[in-house]
């Protein structure tokens, strides 16, 4: 029945772009850390979304089983990777700063507040498109369920 | 005339492809943002039509039927090679949930006639 493989859908919309909406927060919260994972200030994250291929569940495993041409329907989205961006670091003079090198420079993360609040939009829009998508999708059927009675 | 006229048949088969459509059109939404995604459509309509044409043998014909979704050819796109617009999507796929509607309404309606000439409604 596709109409539970719209729900699958709509959920694997609903985990990227919640995790879009998670990377763009710790970017804003790293603006200013100098002491990263890997020793150097914080990197930008961002994350690399990819067609999901599909056919992974349960009901695309059945109708695959019984020969039938409705295995593998659409398959959503998922993340391919969260990757670090490769910008060089900010360099600012301030030799109070604890990490400041010997001519009094820091290396600061290379993030723009602006950048991240566009991203932050547009991943909530995109949340919102998939959250009215899933009740779409919840009263078409709960409409054919009424056939039965 | 049999019990599930041609019509009736026809309705089922349609309910099914505005289901089948409507997955599509949620994929569509939920890959808004990936990068190279080509849109994904169900022109069930015109295989409906095609199957309804054949006359004697448009039962057999509906019952065969099947739907998947197709690819559009990828046309005007995004500097990234997505091609879903958000609005356009979203307008799709409250026309296809308002089908869905109306198609379940008229078959249940031809059905509540079935059980009114058999004296259970």
């Amino acid at each position: 029945m596709s109409l539970f493989g719209t729900f699958d859908v709509a959920a694997s919309g609903l985990s990227a772009q919640r995790l879009r909406m998670d990377v763009t927060a710790e970017n804003l919260a790293n603006a200013q850390s100098t002491r990263g994972a890997d020793g150097g200030p914080y990197r930008r994250k961002e994350v690399v979304l990819r067609e999901a291929s599909g056919g992974s569940s349960f009901g695309a495993a059945l109708a695959g089983a019984r020969g039938g041409a409705a295995a593998g329907g659409a398959g959503g989205v998922e993340v391919a990777a969260v990757v670090p961006s490769q910008a060089a670091p900010k360099r600012v003079h301030d030799p109070g700063h604890p990490d400041a090198d010997a001519d009094g420079n820091v290396l600061m993360p290379d993030i723009n507040p602006v950048t991240e609040m566009v991203d932050l939009i547009g991943a909530q829009r995109a949340y919102e498109a998939n959250v009215t998508a899933m009740q779409s999708a919840k009263s078409m059927f709960s409409k054919t369920l009424e056939l039965l009675r | 005339m049999p019990l599930i006229d041609t019509t009736q048949l026809a309705l089922e088969r349609a309910i099914q492809g505005a289901g089948v459509r409507q997955e599509a059109l949620t994929a569509n939404l939920a890959n808004v943002d990936t990068p190279g995604y080509v849109r994904k459509d169900v022109d069930f309509h015109a295989q409906l039509a095609g199957a309804m044409q054949a006359g004697p043998d448009a039962a057999a014909r509906l019952r065969a039927t099947g739907f998947a979704p197709t690819a559009d050819s990828p046309g005007a796109m995004r500097a990234d090679g997505g091609t879903v617009d958000a609005d356009v999507e979203s307008a799709r796929l409250a026309q296809n949930a308002l089908e869905h509607q109306a198609l379940v309404t008229v078959a249940g309606a031809r059905l509540d006639v079935l059980r009114a000439a058999m004296g259970i409604a």
